[in-house]
């Protein structure tokens, strides 16, 4: 235990106080002790073995204490002290342990006895009762006692190392009860037995909880005493019952219920005559204390409450007090699930009781159906045969009754006997049947219906090795039903039927291809009078009770029915029933029967069937039989023939023989019908031709009556055709709700056929008047030549002529059109066009006149431009603002003018331009601006390697282009010049180009059509181009002659590291002027640095710059010493006029020490900023300027450069300003290096620059350089391990250099190190000779390395991952900050620390 | 080729323990000297890295391999790189002051 805290052995002073100072507060009340009158005697003469252990106790972290000597004389830690010793210390301190621990010393002797005897013991949490806070208290600590030795090795002491812990066991039983209480078996139901169970829970926990009564409130505010633990009934403190403010009982009752107190925990002390003789629970003495908590209810008021004797050997604290909170937390629980249990069970009941009453009320009136079904359709058939020559139409009719009568008995056959297998009353004779060839024989019955819809039934039933027990009428309305369900929702494809056996079981499968049901329907499917909504189907009729009744008769059967949907795709129903007769009554098997025809069951499901499919066609049959109109075409419903100017009526109805009756009697009263099968066929009929008059059913798939009002109300040119509904659905609420869609009359099935004319003759009346004024107008509006069009108040197009047609493409059947119109270009392929069509058409409509051309798309997708006018005016009939609007075809002429606009923008842009490099810039800007394109990209192919490339838009290389571009371009460069070749995204065009053809091609980004406007405009503009890149070329070659000219004279082009330079000339356009810098590398190894300034400025100032900077250059190389080179430059520049009075710096750096000897020429001083920051003027070394005085001696300064110190040098351009003394420029620049001390150097010279130069530019030439000490160290090495030593070698002695601190330096090195590894291991395992670059560089207050590869990466070497994970995790460890970047051409690790000294 | 300088002296203390001295650098072109070095030898072992100038993954790998059996003496320079890497917390290291 000692060990582990590892402890540093204290070297002991000789005697106290050096032993008892480890701890000088502890210490100080050691020395006090009178230790004479203990065995141990005064400490100077305690022995070393002693003082050892003191000092050891006394540093220690760990809670402990020890007794050395006969009487074991007690001493202890600070940590001792604090946890355990309490108010015994510090008079503990040198008495006997057995005083010390005279309360526990029973306990704690035989352990001690066992130490002296020589072996180590522990005690793991043992229980102590300890008197540290002024009460006796619950507490358990873990000893670890061991020897302690004298000088001589006798064991003398006892060393106790103690961990408390009170907490750990406290918390730990407390949570373990919390645990019990969460435990709840689901069974719990009642009040009674969740408060009982959490009492068996309390009652294992008497330590914290030494008794407990829950009382809970009753109705009259009284509280009854639930459950009790650790208290026997009938003591006094644990009364049945307590009422509000009885002063007399033992607990107070505390938030009466219907009182709105506070509800928070009470204490009580048991101090009143019902308190005595309480029990203990866990301990020895009763409690003293008592919680009284709440049972926190769901609303104010509590549940009731409840009552916890407090073990009084712990204080009540906040955990204690929140332990018991939680217990009453968990109490209320129970009895809140107990009383939501019982009112959810109560209103099931209800719920239950409900559903039987409707069961008897279906089974009473489909009772009662039955009786006057029966009495039409005896008659019926009695009629059929009698009348059977009496003529088609008489037959006709007859069939009808039939048929419907048929279908009605069905509907309350199902109903019926739903209800009788709801009511368990149903009579089943399961026999045992081939179950494959019957239900093969159901499905057959449906052949000839499956062939008429068109689609195909593929029936797979193989015989079953044994007899399936089925009732055959129940089975037959299971197949039957699925298969009318089936072809009622399936379209095209096929519906399958199979039967199987699997395991114990018969499967029957029937699918198919149909609608299908959207995932959240699925589960109702089975659901009683549920029907799927919006359903696309044959029929809207249905009654919701097939499928269950389906489920019903399979359970029945001891089977199960699952299904599977998914919308758009089919459905799959899949029945099991089991063989054998196990799972059903025994009284209700039977023996195999006489085989039964499925004819009597099966003909009323496909009689119903057969008429949701269309009639084989017949010649003359009025009525139309088209089962769904074909996509994109509005169906052509038939029409019957009548007379010319006849009233023109819609009927729409999914039932055929209703559809039929009607057409027949509207036909009969003279009027021309169209009928349709529901409301979507009949919202196309209507907006092809408009008629006088829409007799619709209300219940319909797809679109049912009130939606179809909805939708021609909606839109204004059917918004006044009449709508008369019919409806089966009686009631005031019913009729209102059609009038309320906009129906104009309403009829309710049944109706006499006499009702029905009369309100059609009163509709179609009142329309024709309506009607009248607006056929004239049309034919007007139609026979403009210009485009014609209303717009209502919210913008959509309502109405168009045929012009409108012609330009734009989109007939009248399409109308309204809302904004956006379709004709406005495409928001996302053309931005430009969407925006200004919409503008205009804002604008246009808002003003209500004016006129406009604009953009627009054809439907055929070609751009048309078009000249709008409109006008406001008022629509008659209904009263509204609206927008009229003419238009024409302007798209030639605007095509034209923008020829025009655009050669002479073109014209002007490349006249600015003074390059080719310009010109091409310019125009290709031009050219993307005209276009609005993504990118517009001309590709010069010369001799180069690959064509140069320049942009317009996104800027991108040659390598980076898509592949197919690069494709484009390199066709391009073989075609004909200014010939355009369209593509999918743009279009290219070959432009001859000085250096080479330049293949030049207009990216539009999007598939945007390049019309053959746009080719001709195009070649247009590339020949302009060709003829300006030949100008500009003349113009450039000048130019470049004389920058070649004038940067020669300059300076070096290629810097040492370490070094930044900047150089402004005065007069634009030259490039120089009269001051230079220059760097010169010396043969050992030094660096030669110059920066001059001679006077004047502009050519003739640049002319004596170079020859003076060329003569310093030759002089350096001679004799490396700043001042003999200006002596000899003295003498230099009396030979060249212009010359005198040059000033010149010039210095000779050695790069590896920062030394600098130099001198200068009346110039001003340089500046050196070092890392921490004070400025210093390099003003040693200083004379006058150059020529002035030549052969007199010039002085030498010396300085040595801090490590990651700045040097600048400039000339006065730099500083100098009109009226402001030169030294104050020149402290304004050394205010600016020191900012910039932690800047990069490159970044810190275009800074001072910026920062240094005057409002309105500089006035004068400018030079500056700047040196930062040391310079980068940039290492290029082969990839290979034996290398990492040498470059460590290289990049300690930088650091070094770098003045970096030791352990930083360790870090960087280690880094760099794994850095570098990584490069070697996974960049060039397979590739060696490859290379690793090391960089390493600083700014002032920073470290930047990078390491990068050349070498492509490996896949990683699983097995040295978790190496290489290390040696991330090292690099990230290390430095400050660390980016890994792979690449496809290698991998570059930057990584960056701050230095701090 | 330069090799990295590694200097590797096995000994034994006065209690016997078998202690391994390490003097110079560690990388991954010597990590496996380090590792067979430390293999040659039975039993529980004392590192003694006070005189490693350098030591990087590589050297950390072959050392994390057999925390189980070696016990670390280092100096301040290399001791954060022990410690952050954390093998400090698997094996006892202990510095020196020199």
């Amino acid at each position: 235990m000692v060990e582990g805290e590892g402890l540093k052995s204290p070297v002991p002073e000789a005697g106290p106080p050096g032993a008892f100072a480890a701890d000088p507060e502890i210490g100080r009340d050691l020395a006090e002790v009178d230790w004479a009158a203990t065995p141990l005697g005064r400490p100077e003469d305690w022995p070393q073995s002693l003082l050892t252990a003191v000092s050891i106790l006394l540093s220690s972290r760990f809670s402990m204490w020890m007794a050395w000597g006969p009487e074991l004389t007690f001493f202890c830690n600070a940590a001792y002290r604090r946890d355990t010793l309490g108010r015994k210390y510090p008079w503990a301190l040198g008495r006997p342990v057995r005083e010390v621990w005279a309360e526990v010393w029973e306990d704690v002797r035989p352990r001690v006895d066992s130490v002296l005897a020589g072996s180590s013991t522990w005690d793991e949490a043992l229980l102590l009762f300890l008197r540290r806070s002024g009460f006796s208290e619950e507490s358990y600590h873990t000893f670890s006692y061991s020897p302690l030795r004298d000088d001589d090795g006798r064991v003398v002491g006892v060393l106790c190392v103690v961990s408390e812990e009170t907490d750990r066991v406290v918390a730990e039983r407390r949570m373990s009860t919390l645990r019990d209480l969460g435990s709840v078996p689901l069974a719990l139901l009642t009040e009674q037995e969740s408060v009982a169970f959490a009492s068996r829970q309390l009652e294992r926990n008497t330590k914290d909880l030494p008794f407990t009564l829950t009382y809970l409130f009753q109705e009259d505010g009284s509280a009854r005493l639930e459950a009790s633990t650790g208290i026997a009934a009938g003591h006094p403190a644990a009364p049945e019952r307590l009422v509000a403010d009885d002063a007399s009982a033992p607990w107070p009752v505390p938030w009466p219920a219907g009182r709105e107190t506070r509800q928070e925990t009470v204490p009580v002390a048991l101090d009143g005559p019902a308190h005595a003789a309480l029990p203990g629970g866990a301990w020895p003495e009763p409690p003293t204390h008592a919680l009284i908590t709440p049972l926190p209810g769901q609303d104010t008021t509590p549940y009731g409450f409840l009552v916890t004797a407090l073990n009084r050997y712990r204080p009540l604290d906040e955990d204690y007090r929140g332990f018991v909170e939680l217990v009453a937390g968990h109490l209320s629980a129970g009895v809140s699930r107990a009383r939501s249990y019982r009112a959810q069970q109560r209103r099931a009941e209800e719920l239950a009781e409900l559903d039987r009453a409707k069961t008897t009320f279906f089974s009473n009136i489909s009772h009662e159906f039955r009786t006057p079904l029966t009495l039409i359709m005896g008659p019926v058939e009695e009629l059929r045969t009698r009348l059977a020559d009496a003529g088609a139409a008489v037959r006709e009719e007859l069939d009808v009754i039939h048929r419907n009568g048929l279908r009605m008995g069905r509907l309350v056959n199902n109903l019926l006997e739903f209800s009788r297998i709801e009511a368990g009353r149903v009579e089943a004779r399961y026999e045992p049947v081939d179950l494959a060839a019957v239900t093969a024989d159901l499905a057959s019955v449906f052949r000839s219906a499956v062939d008429r819809a068109g689609i195909g039934l593929v029936v797979d039933c193989r015989p079953l090795r044994v007899p399936v027990y089925v009732d055959r009428g129940m089975w037959e309305k299971v197949v039957l039903n699925l298969l009318s369900n089936a072809l009622k929702f399936t379209f095209e494809g096929t519906i399958g039927v199979s039967v199987r056996a699997e395991g114990a079981q018969a499967v029957v499968v029937v699918t198919d291809t149909g609608t299908g049901v959207p995932e959240h329907e699925v589960p109702r499917l089975f659901e009683r009078f549920h029907r799927v909504a919006h359903a696309r189907a044959r029929s809207g009729e249905g009654s919701g009770i097939g499928l269950a009744l389906v489920r019903e008769l399979v359970l029945l059967h001891g089977g199960v029915i699952t299904v599977r949907s998914a919308e758009g795709r089919g459905t799959r129903f899949t029945v099991r029933l089991p063989f054998g007769t196990a799972h059903l009554p025994p009284e209700a098997v039977a023996p195999a029967g006489p085989p039964a025809t499925t004819g009597d069951t099966a003909e009323p499901y496909l009689q119903e069937a057969l008429r949701w499919l269309p009639e084989p066609a017949q010649e003359g049959d009025p009525v139309s039989v088209a089962s769904g109109p074909a996509a994109g075409t509005v169906p052509e419903p038939a029409r019957n023939r009548a007379a010319a100017g006849s009233t023109k009526i819609v009927v729409a109805d999914d039932n055929a023989d209703m559809r039929e009756y009607l057409t027949r009697l509207l036909s009969g009263a003279g009027h021309e019908v169209r009928s349709v099968h529901d409301g979507q066929e009949a919202l196309a009929a209507i907006r092809e031709q408009a008629p006088d008059l829409v007799v619709s059913d209300v219940m319909m798939p797809r679109l049912d009556g009130l939606a179809l009002v909805a939708a021609l109300r909606a839109d204004p040119r059917t918004a006044t055709v009449p709508v008369l509904l019919l409806s089966a659905r009686a009631g005031q609420e019913a009729s209102i709700e059609g009038l309320r869609a906009g129906a104009d009359d309403y009829l309710v099935k049944p109706f006499a056929a006499g009702e029905l004319l009369a309100r059609v003759r009163a509709a179609v009346e009142l329309s024709r008047l309506r009607n009248h004024h607006a056929r004239w107008r049309t034919a007007l509006v139609d026979s403009l030549q210009e485009g014609f069009f209303v717009c209502d108040e919210e913008g959509a197009v309502i109405e168009t002529n045929a012009a409108f047609a012609g330009i734009l493409g989109y007939g009248p059947q399409e109308l309204p059109h809302p904004t956006p119109h379709p004709w406005w270009p495409d928001s996302r392929r053309d931005p430009e066009a969407h925006r200004q069509a919409e503008e205009s058409f804002t604008r246009l409509a808002r003003a209500g006149e004016g006129s406009a051309t604009v953009p627009f798309t054809h439907r055929d997708g070609r751009r048309v431009w078009v000249s709008v006018t409109v006008a406001r005016a008022e629509d008659p009939d209904t009263g509204r603002r609206v927008v009229v609007g003419t238009f024409r075809d302007v798209t030639a002429e605007h095509h034209a003018v923008r020829r025009d606009n655009a050669l002479a923008a073109l014209s002007s842009r490349m006249s600015e331009a003074d390059s080719t490099t310009g010109v091409l810039a310019g125009a290709l800007e031009e050219l993307r601006g005209l276009w609005r394109a993504h990118r517009v990209t001309a590709a010069v192919f010369t001799a180069g390697e690959r064509p140069e490339l320049t942009v317009a838009g996104a800027p991108v290389t040659w390598d980076r282009l898509p592949a197919g571009e690069r494709r484009l371009l390199t066709g391009l460069s073989g075609r004909p010049p200014l010939t355009p070749v369209a593509d999918d995204h743009g279009a290219g065009i070959l432009v001859e180009h000085p250096d080479g053809p330049l293949a030049l091609r207009v990216d539009l980004g999007l598939r945007r059509p390049f019309s053959g406007e746009d080719e001709l405009l195009l070649s247009l503009l590339a020949g302009r181009l060709a003829q300006a890149l030949g100008r500009a070329r003349q113009v450039d070659r000048q130019r470049e002659t004389a920058l070649a000219l004038q940067r020669a004279i300059l300076g070096p082009s290629r810097l040492p590291g370490g070094f930044a330079v900047r150089y402004e000339p005065a007069v634009r356009p030259l490039e120089v002027g009269g001051d230079w810098y220059d760097t010169v590398p010396l043969a050992d190894g030094r660096m030669g640095i110059v920066v001059g300034d001679c006077v004047g400025r502009g050519l003739g100032a640049a002319a004596v710059m170079g020859q003076l900077r060329s003569a310093c250059r030759a002089l350096l190389l001679q004799q490396p010493d700043p001042a003999r080179v200006l002596m000899a430059l003295d003498h230099f520049a009396v030979g060249v006029p212009g010359a005198l009075c040059t000033t010149v710096f010039c210095g000779v750096l050695d790069p590896r020490t920062g030394s600098l000897s130099y001198s200068s020429a009346g110039h001003p001083p340089g500046i050196l900023t070092p890392a921490d920051g004070a400025t210093v003027l390099l003003e040693e070394g200083r004379s006058i300027p150059l020529g002035v005085l030549p052969g007199r001696d010039r002085p030498t300064g010396t300085c040595v450069m801090p490590a990651r110190s700045t040097l600048l040098l400039y000339t006065d351009g730099l500083v100098e300003r009109r009226g402001v003394p030169l030294t104050q420029g020149i402290a304004r620049a050394g205010r600016a290096v020191q900012d910039g001390r932690g800047t990069d150097l490159d970044a810190l010279a275009g800074d001072l620059m910026a920062r240094l130069a005057p409002a309105d530019g500089y006035d004068d030439d400018v030079a500056l350089l700047l040196y930062r000490h040391p310079a980068p160290l940039d290492l290029v090495f082969p990839a290979e391990s034996g290398q990492l030593a040498t470059v460590r070698q290289a990049l300690r002695g930088w650091l070094k250099q770098c003045d970096v601190p030791a352990d930083t330096a360790q870090n960087v090195l280690v880094a760099a190190g794994e850095a570098c590894a990584n490069a070697i291991e996974h960049g060039h395992r397979d590739s060696p000779g490859d290379t690793v670059r090391l960089h390493a560089e600083t700014s002032g207050a920073a470290l930047r390395l990078r390491v990068e590869d050349t070498g492509r990466w490996k896949r990683p070497d699983p097995r040295a991952l978790p190496r290489r994970g290390r040696g991330v995790a090292l690099m990230r460890a290390l430095m400050q900050q660390v980016t890994i970047v792979p690449g496809p051409a290698g991998t570059t690790v930057d990584m960056h620390t701050r230095i701090t000294p | 080729m330069t090799t990295t300088p590694l200097l590797l002296t096995p000994g034994r203390r006065a209690d016997d323990t078998p202690v391994l001295k390490a003097a110079g650098e560690i990388d991954m072109s010597n990590a496996d000297a380090l590792a067979s070095a430390l293999d040659a030898l039975p039993g529980r072992i004392v590192v003694d890295l006070t005189a490693v100038e350098y030591l990087d993954s590589a050297a950390l790998s072959v050392l994390f391999a057999r925390h189980e059996r070696i016990e670390l003496l280092t100096s301040p320079l290399i001791a954060p790189v022990l410690a952050v890497s954390g093998l400090a917390d698997l094996t006892t290291v202990r510095e020196t002051d020199g």
